[in-house]
């Protein structure tokens, strides 16, 4: 059971991001790529970290990509033309293509837990909010607190840097 | 004390000379009798050298320690042997006859301070050469003596053939030194030694045939610069532009036998190598015959006597390469005398004439200066080697030891029926016939200054064939005497007098021209050429290097570098962001490779 | 093996490919909109990785950080888009072929 849903859900999630970087209209990337996300959190589901499925739902694929569409939309961004194949950069494409194909095993070689196979009714206690934020409060607690400003940052310098010049 | 006598003998002039030059220079009336008397102190000093015994501390004079290396050992120092003394008594002696002769001479001439100076000088070097105990001491006075040459070649330096003259021996002789440099490092290197006294038992070891021989071309080369033989001859007939005296001492008597000298001094060397014997030998044969022919077609009476000395050395040079050095020493000692005397008569024939050196105008001058015509005769008859006068007896001991050199023999005995030949031709045309000029007309005897000498020398000419040479300096030669070579060489030497009276007897302008034998064989032009031709090559070598390799390949090269470089760097900077991000990953990548590929190893 | 058991290798393979594949769009895309849905991609590529790290080693401490990276990728959009936003304004263009202004 664990193949079938990795199987299925590793399959669509290339295939989403694939159509995310071929296709030509940027909201059909956008909806792609939304797609891509909730694939991306079902996985994390079959690796049996809910709150982080939970999380990235609510933050990426809701506010992230609703941002990304109201930008679009903003924009009003065309449709990409078509351009002839640039085969150099196919070329390195595959080149990369070779690498993580052949670097996969070397790492995996390197991890004796990389081969424990994947079951879900281990009888171990999955991690959960309270595993987590105990986390986040204690060992992490700087980091998190710097979170927040990088947050309360990143809102001022949006309103500073969309704001029209006085006069235009 | 008489240990120290070389010494004397060989300062004397020297003292003589720094001091007209530093004190007496202004003082030609003080300073002349200076330079005469120090001549003769040096000649009294000389024969009394020659007459006494050995000296009880053996022969050599107490040597002054100078370079100390390890593995050479040279001193400054005298030796007086038999050799030595000979030929400083023969130089000290011409060179007071001549000093002499040039008070009469240069009687008027304005700067003859100077001339007895650098006369002094050149004693001094001569008796340097002659006195040195080794190869280095000789090799300073050799190029001491190449000094005073050039001083006196170049004397009236006004003129500019006599400075071009001046500097053509000193270069020539140059040139030559260079091998006798080589020469003597290489026989240092093999025998170990540079002293004279030495050579005879060290040369006698083992060393390679080929090193032998190089040594001995290369202390061969300095004789051919000296001595003005093939193929560094071409300045002697140009050193005519000296005055007379100058060119009667240093150029007939003294100097250019210098190399003859050196060579006997050498000869234990030289005797090593077959090679190197022949070499000397044909040399001097050719030597013999190449510049007799081209005497004959010679105008300036002068250059006559320059190509007959070249001719008369080679017979010393030839008689060194057959390995008879007593003979070719006799033949030194008397073609010193009667070749001065020539030359000397030549001058007194210039003087009469108010400086007229051509021979077609002169003429008449025999009943005007009848002294001057019988030395001239007397001279002649020397050089020509007619029996009894003195040269036919040193020439038939040189002719005596090519009874088995077929070549050799022909060589020398065709040159002394050539040298009869352009002899009579001189006399007949400068002295019989009419006056061809105004001043022939007025021509008349030099003061007696000027007679004394010639007169002297002319006595020596015919008599100093009694003096025993070879067997004086123990060189007495041990080959067999065929009366042939006597017999033919003389038959030769009277034949050519024959077409040369019946050609020039009474002739106004010379009836034969031959063309090459008027331009010396092309040697000059040719050597020019190549010359020129080495240096445009050098200089042509020179320019495109500079233009290859310095302009082009150094200067815009590097300046074409830099531009290069920084067209190629300025690619990088595309303004693309993407591809300064592809740039990165793929650096990325690759360190991950790197390190995955390490990890799993 | 690859068709066995599901392995920590599988979850990273399939990261490996996503990562891949975001980093085509970030290279080969000209419009800055589109590279930026491709930067998001290499986020979640990373993300999945340290996930699977996470329950096959049993440790909560990659979870965090994937907190951590969600929520800063949350940020980078925002300002990123501001910025794009702002840029059109200039150039009325979101090409990538037209920001060569540091050219040499």
């Amino acid at each position: 059971m664990e193949q079938f849903f990795f199987w299925s859900l590793a399959v669509g999630l290339m295939a989403a991001a694939t159509a995310v970087v071929t296709l030509r209209n940027p909201v059909t990337n956008a909806v792609c790529l939304v797609v891509a996300l909730v694939l991306q959190a079902a996985l994390f589901v079959t690796l049996e970290a809910t709150f982080l499925a939970a999380v990235q739902v609510i933050v990426y694929a809701g506010a992230v990509m609703v941002l990304f569409l109201f930008v679009i939309m903003l924009l009003d961004v065309k449709a990409e033309a078509r351009r002839p194949v640039p085969w150099p950069k196919v070329a390195a494409v595959v080149a990369g293509l070779a690498v993580v194909i052949a670097g996969v095993p070397k790492l995996v070689a390197a991890f004796p837990a990389a081969r424990e196979p994947l079951r879900w009714s281990d009888g171990t206690t999955p991690f959960g909010a309270k595993e987590l934020g105990t986390l986040l409060f204690t060992s992490y607690a700087p980091l998190f607190l710097a979170t927040g400003v990088l947050l309360l940052v990143a809102t001022i310098g949006v309103v500073v840097l969309c704001r029209r010049d006085p006069g235009t | 004390m008489i240990a120290y006598a070389p010494y004397l003998i060989l300062l004397l002039p020297l003292f003589a000379a720094v001091a007209i030059r530093l004190f007496l220079h202004p003082f030609p009336r003080i300073a002349v009798p200076v330079s005469v008397a120090a001549c003769l102190g040096s000649f009294l000093g000389s024969m009394m050298l020659l007459s006494s015994g050995t000296p009880p501390g053996g022969m050599a004079a107490p040597a002054i320690p100078w370079i100390e290396l390890a593995g050479l050992k040279a001193g400054f120092g005298l030796v007086a042997d038999p050799l030595a003394r000979l030929m400083a008594a023969l130089v000290t002696g011409v060179a007071l006859l001549v000093q002499i002769y040039s008070l009469g001479y240069l009687a008027k001439d304005p700067c003859r301070s100077r001339f007895f100076a650098e006369l002094s000088l050149f004693v001094f070097s001569m008796l340097g050469i002659v006195f040195a105990d080794n190869l280095v001491t000789m090799f300073i006075f050799w190029e001491l003596v190449g000094l005073s040459s050039y001083l006196l070649i170049g004397f009236w330096h006004e003129r500019p053939a006599a400075g071009a003259a001046a500097n053509k021996a000193f270069l020539v002789n140059r040139i030559g030194d260079f091998g006798f440099i080589l020469g003597i490092l290489g026989a240092w290197s093999l025998f170990g030694t540079i002293s004279f006294a030495d050579l005879p038992s060290r040369a006698a070891s083992g060393a390679p045939f080929w090193a032998v021989t190089a040594v001995g071309l290369g202390l061969l080369c300095g004789c051919l610069g000296k001595s003005a033989q093939l193929p560094l001859h071409v300045w002697l007939p140009d050193s005519m532009e000296g005055p007379t005296p100058v060119s009667s001492l240093l150029h007939a008597a003294t100097m250019v036998v210098a190399g003859v000298y050196m060579l006997i001094r050498v000869l234990p060397i030289l005797e090593l190598s077959a090679v190197t014997m022949n070499t000397i030998a044909w040399i001097g044969a050719l030597m013999t015959l190449l510049p007799a022919l081209i005497a004959c077609q010679q105008n300036d009476i002068k250059r006559i006597l320059a190509y007959s000395t070249l001719s008369e050395i080679a017979y010393m040079v030839m008689a060194v390469g057959l390995n008879i050095p007593g003979p070719a020493m006799y033949h030194l000692v008397t073609h010193a005398f009667f070749k001065c005397l020539l030359f000397l008569a030549a001058g007194s024939a210039i003087h009469g004439c108010h400086d007229e050196q051509d021979i077609w105008k002169m003429g008449g001058l025999r009943k005007r200066m009848p002294f001057t015509f019988l030395v001239t005769w007397i001279g002649t008859l020397a050089l020509a080697a007619i029996p009894p006068v003195s040269g036919f007896w040193s020439k038939d001991a040189i002719f005596a030891a090519t009874w088995d050199r077929p070549g050799l023999a022909a060589c020398s005995m065709l040159a002394g029926f050539f040298t009869s030949f352009f002899m009579l031709r001189m006399i007949l045309v400068a002295f019989d016939g009419k006056p061809r000029t105004e001043e022939a007309k007025h021509a008349h005897e030099g003061p007696p200054v000027m007679v004394v000498p010639m007169l002297i020398l002319a006595v020596l000419s015919v008599l100093s064939g009694i003096f025993p040479v070879a067997e004086f300096l123990g060189m007495k030669p041990d080959h067999p005497h065929h009366s042939w070579t006597l017999w033919l060489s003389l038959i030769l030497a009277v034949a050519g007098f024959v077409p040369a009276h019946f050609l020039y007897a009474d002739a106004v302008k010379d009836p034969i021209q031959i063309r090459i034998l008027q331009a010396k064989f092309y040697v000059d032009e040719f050597y020019q050429r190549a010359l020129v031709a080495t240096q445009d090559g050098l200089g042509r070598l020179a320019d495109a290097f500079e233009g290859w390799v310095v302009r082009g390949f150094v200067v815009r090269g590097s300046g074409v570098l830099a531009r290069s470089a920084g067209q190629g760097l300025r690619l990088v900077q595309c303004g693309q962001v993407q591809l300064y991000a592809a740039v990165f990953i793929l650096g990325a990548l690759g360190i991950i490779t790197w390190l995955l590929w390490k990890g799993a190893a | 093996m690859m068709f066995g058991e599901i392995t920590l290798g599988h979850y990273l393979a399939l990261s490996g490919l996503l990562f891949l594949v975001g980093l085509v769009g970030v290279l080969l895309r000209r419009s800055l909109l589109i590279v930026m849905m491709s930067l998001e991609l290499l986020l979640n590529a990373a993300n999945l990785a340290l996930v699977a790290a996470a329950r096959f080693q049993k440790i909560p401490d990659p979870q965090v950080a994937v907190f951590f990276v969600i929520t800063v990728a949350a940020a980078e959009v925002a300002v990123g888009l501001a910025i794009l936003v702002a840029i059109f304004r200039l150039k009325k263009t979101t090409s990538a072929e037209d920001f060569a202004t540091l050219k040499f």
